[in-house]
């Protein structure tokens, strides 16, 4: 009986014992896509020999672990996909200001004293070509009768980059972009989880068209054979730079550093721009349509003094989310 | 007399741990979960404000539809279980059904596949442009995606509990005491409906309880088909409040306690039901139950078997498989969309094969906990009479009843406090503690049912030849009981490795699971990949499940 309490009092103690954390491992906290976060943690290791210990969801999943760990922070780097997200951090001052040396190739827009563009998406419409639709040119095309109950959209509560497209629809439209989700509402447009699950029922032809897609999660499916289409808006459309910050209460800040460093090297910006995200550097080449080549919504110049939290209310009411 | 006192001290320290143990895993997150509903802002050290989230949570417009939403669910699933799990149970039970191992085996199916795979299988099979559609040319997009749609998939996973409850019950009553009414003169309608019906009552009533448990418990389908049936219930509901920023911990606290007093009454009614359940059917004498021959009507109810099993087990299989197998998505079932290359993927960059190692070793580690831990509470709770039995038993057993989110809530809110010198959070740990908590009742019921049957006189007779505790548990009960001790240690290894809405919520950062990297998939990344994954997690926990029913089979030719 003792020998057997023995073993299992050594059971659990062993288990808790090398559940200890790694001593010398970084923590980043990514949105997706997961290969990305993937792939520039095992490029980081081999070149620094530092072990990166990843957690990879939605937006909305990696705020919010951020959030129920507040008292008791893991988390030292932090790749969000919303740029609204890390403003908000700054303003609580959560974060650790470094301008990265590597930082000097990335244009001013995309970065602050405390974050920077790890890469930049720009939001979408894709269209299955075989639906035998016409072809939608603009966001409000989907708001047409033809579209009735084909459109899908990320929910902008995951996603981060469909946050910053409603965001930034409303502080250029203003009142404008309320009628055009109306009309969306009214036309049967869904609100389907992160990006990836509003696509796949375009993919199948279930749907024809989603609303605000980012554009890079379209280029791979597109590249893989899917019979899609990446539309950018005739009126313009919004990008959506995915902030990486270094959190004020990491202990292992000269690691967390490199980290930021080896993302915006040539070599870190190469894995970017494969997973078909626009570099945040300009120097780098890629194979997608470019920040120069896109055509973007008005900038008012006023910054978007609309708070999140208020028109992701809005939106959640209108199409009965929560 | 030394001896005795030695072994006396041995047993009490033992007990002693296995409390500690039990109380670490299953009633310290309850503990908690009570704790952050009472005091609002407990999680930062302070008790102000006691019950102020009750009644803001109460008052929520939000609370009452989604309270009254799981009922009307878990009801109806109840009920269309019963509907279907009754009539075909009845013919199980009762006839000589052709190839009825066959259907037993594919109504297993549940425990095949993971209800979140069967849930994306049924979207990609069923939506406009969907399998179905491709074969033959009708969608059922409408009725998947509204209530009904998300009822019928539960019911499917869940009808089988129905299913082989009363079969057993049948198989075991006969239909010799509906004889004797016959030949009493009552009608062929009213010997059914007056002696074989209320004789299998109890197992009915029960078995629809614990439909009720599942369906208000169960995370995978609701969080896949039921947004967009525009379904919401309690489980989405506080998986959305704990994970989706922002939070609201005491509002997620509030309703995992509503859920958790639905399923603890749902689960404490089964228990009396079967507990009360004292009909004398066996009397000691050898009486030869053999089922009837269907005669002519085996055609019909072989196609009702045919129809159920194909709809509720192949279908979804096939839909995965189908997916698994595509190229792309759009370009639909081809012989030319054919390839391996999900699979290929699970291994390119070592995130597949990483998350199933991951997910094998916790699976294994829970198996070895949860066999240990129940071995020796069964051991307590049927072979001693030490104080605190019935709270062992409770203990134990309660984890069935608790639903899963729960256990993850309570386990958040328990380790993320920053008062521990040494916590598990953030580490796989917990994703351990997660998993040994759920499934703790498996080896605790297999082991007690098989120690049950171990004479005391084999103990004494040990005791009397000199053997000290931990011989006679070596030697003689481990023994005894290690077929079916193993066999509950299978089915723990096959749900472990591939649960969802825990490792959801507590997979620390670096770690994936099978289930989390499926998931991901489907939300974030590639669902080919995701449902090759799900072909290798049905094919790992049918395999484990095989062994587990041939251990059974030859545990009970034994006795």
């Amino acid at each position: 009986m003792k020998r057997f309490s023995l073993l299992l009092l050594l059971t659990m103690s062993l288990s808790f014992g090398l559940a200890a954390e790694h001593a010398n491992a970084l923590t980043v906290y990514t949105a997706g896509p997961g290969s990305l976060g993937k792939k520039l943690a095992l490029g980081f290791e081999k070149k620094t020999g530092i072990k990166v210990d990843l957690f990879q969801a939605t937006t909305g999943k990696v705020m919010a672990r951020l959030e129920a760990e507040a008292d008791n922070p893991h988390a030292d780097v932090l790749i969000s996909a919303s740029w609204d997200t890390a403003r908000d951090l700054e303003k609580r001052g959560w974060l650790l200001p470094y301008e990265s040396p590597n930082a000097a190739h990335v244009p001013a827009m995309f970065k602050t004293p405390s974050y920077v563009a790890q890469g930049i998406s720009a939001l979408c419409i894709v269209w299955n070509t075989r639906t035998g639709l016409p072809e939608p040119r603009d966001w409000r095309d989907l708001a047409a009768p033809a579209y009735r109950n084909q459109v899908t959209m990320p929910d902008p509560a995951l996603s981060g980059a469909t946050l910053d497209l409603l965001l930034g629809l409303q502080a250029r439209l203003g009142k404008q972009a309320d009628a055009l989700f109306d009309h969306l509402h009214r036309n049967g447009m869904v609100v389907l989880g992160p990006n990836a699950q509003a696509l796949n029922p375009v993919l199948q032809g279930a749907k024809s068209a989603v609303f605000g897609a980012v554009d890079y999660v379209a280029y791979g499916a597109a590249v893989s054979g899917e019979s899609i289409k990446v539309i950018f808006p005739s009126s313009g459309t919004v990008v959506a730079p995915r902030p990486m910050m270094i959190l004020k209460t990491s202990r292992a800040q000269n690691q967390a550093r490199a980290f930021v460093d080896y993302v915006l090297s040539p070599q870190g910006q190469k894995i970017v721009a494969d997973a078909w995200l626009m570099p945040a550097r300009d120097d780098i080449a890629s194979d997608r349509p470019l920040l120069k080549d896109l055509k973007l919504l008005p900038q008012e110049g006023a910054a978007t003094t609309v708070m999140h939290a208020e028109v992701l209310q809005g939106f959640a009411k209108l199409f009965g989310l929560r | 007399m030394k001896t005795s006192k030695a072994t006396l001290h041995s047993r009490s320290l033992a007990a002693v741990a296995l409390f500690l143990a039990l109380g670490l895993l299953v009633a310290l997150p309850i503990g908690f979960i009570v704790l952050q509903a009472i005091f609002p802002d407990f999680n930062i050290a302070s008790f102000a404000h006691p019950f102020a989230s009750f009644s803001t949570t109460l008052k929520h417009a939000d609370t009452l539809p989604l309270l009254a939403n799981t009922l009307r669910f878990g009801a109806v699933v109840a009920l269309a279980s019963v509907l279907i799990g009754v009539p075909l149970g009845a013919l199980r039970g009762l006839f000589r059904v052709p190839l009825a191992r066959v259907w037993d085996l594919l109504f297993l199916a549940p425990f095949l596949i993971p209800p979140y795979l069967a849930a994306l299988g049924w979207m990609l099979l069923l939506q406009p442009h969907g399998y179905l559609e491709q074969i033959v040319g009708v969608n059922l997009g409408h009725f998947l995606f509204s209530f009904q749609g998300v009822v019928a998939a539960m019911t499917l996973n869940v009808f089988p509990i129905v299913y082989f409850s009363v079969s057993r019950a049948l198989a075991a009553v006969g239909l010799r005491l509906t004889d004797v009414a016959r030949i009493f003169g009552a009608g062929p309608w009213r010997s059914v409906m007056r002696v074989t019906l209320p004789l299998i009552l109890p197992a009915i009533a029960a078995s629809a309880l614990l439909t009720f448990t599942m369906a208000i418990e169960e995370f995978g389908i609701p969080a896949a088909l039921g947004h967009r049936a525009g379904v919401e219930l309690l489980v989405t509901a506080i998986e959305q409040r704990f994970s989706d920023w922002p939070i609201d911990l005491s509002g997620a606290s509030v309703l995992s306690l509503l859920l958790a007093v639905l399923a603890l009454t749902a689960f404490f009614l089964q228990h009396r039901l079967l507990m009360n359940r004292n009909f004398e059917t066996h009397s000691g004498k050898p009486v030869a139950t053999t089922p009837r021959e269907l005669g002519v009507w085996r055609w019909p109810v072989l196609l009702a078997f045919g129809l159920i099993a194909a709809t509720a087990t192949l279908a979804p299989l096939f839909a995965i498989a189908a997916t698994a197998f595509s190229r792309t998505l759009s370009g639909g079932l081809t012989i030319g969309n054919l390839t391996l290359s999900h699979f290929s993927a699970l291994w390119v960059d070592g995130e597949g094969a990483g998350a199933l190692t991951t997910s094998l070793s916790l699976a294994t580690a829970t198996a070895l906990i949860t066999g240990a831990l129940g071995l020796l509470s069964a051991w307590y709770i049927v072979k001693t009479r030490i104080r605190g039995r019935t709270l062992l038993d409770a203990l134990t057993l309660m984890p069935h009843a608790l639903p899963g989110v729960v256990v993850g809530v309570g386990l958040i809110l328990t380790w993320n406090q920053s008062f521990w010198p040494l916590t598990p959070y953030n580490t796989w740990a917990i994703l351990l503690l997660a998993y040994s908590c759920l499934l703790l009742p498996y080896p605790v019921r297999y082991a007690s049912a098989a120690l049950r049957q171990i004479s005391d006189n084999l103990d004494a007779a040990a005791r009397v030849h000199g053997a000290s505790a931990s011989q006679v548990m070596r030697r003689i009960i481990l023994p005894l009981t290690a077929p079916a001790l193993i066999s509950s240690m299978l089915i723990v290894f096959a749900i472990a490795s591939r649960e969802l809405v825990n490792s959801l919520l507590l997979a620390p950062s670096g770690v994936q699971t099978v289930s989390i990297y499926i998931w991901q998939q489907f939300e974030q990344g590639s669902i080919g990949d995701g449902m090759a994954m799900g072909i290798v997690t049905v094919l790992t926990s049918g395999s484990m499940l095989a062994i587990s029913a041939h251990l059974t089979r030859r545990f009970n030719h034994a006795l």
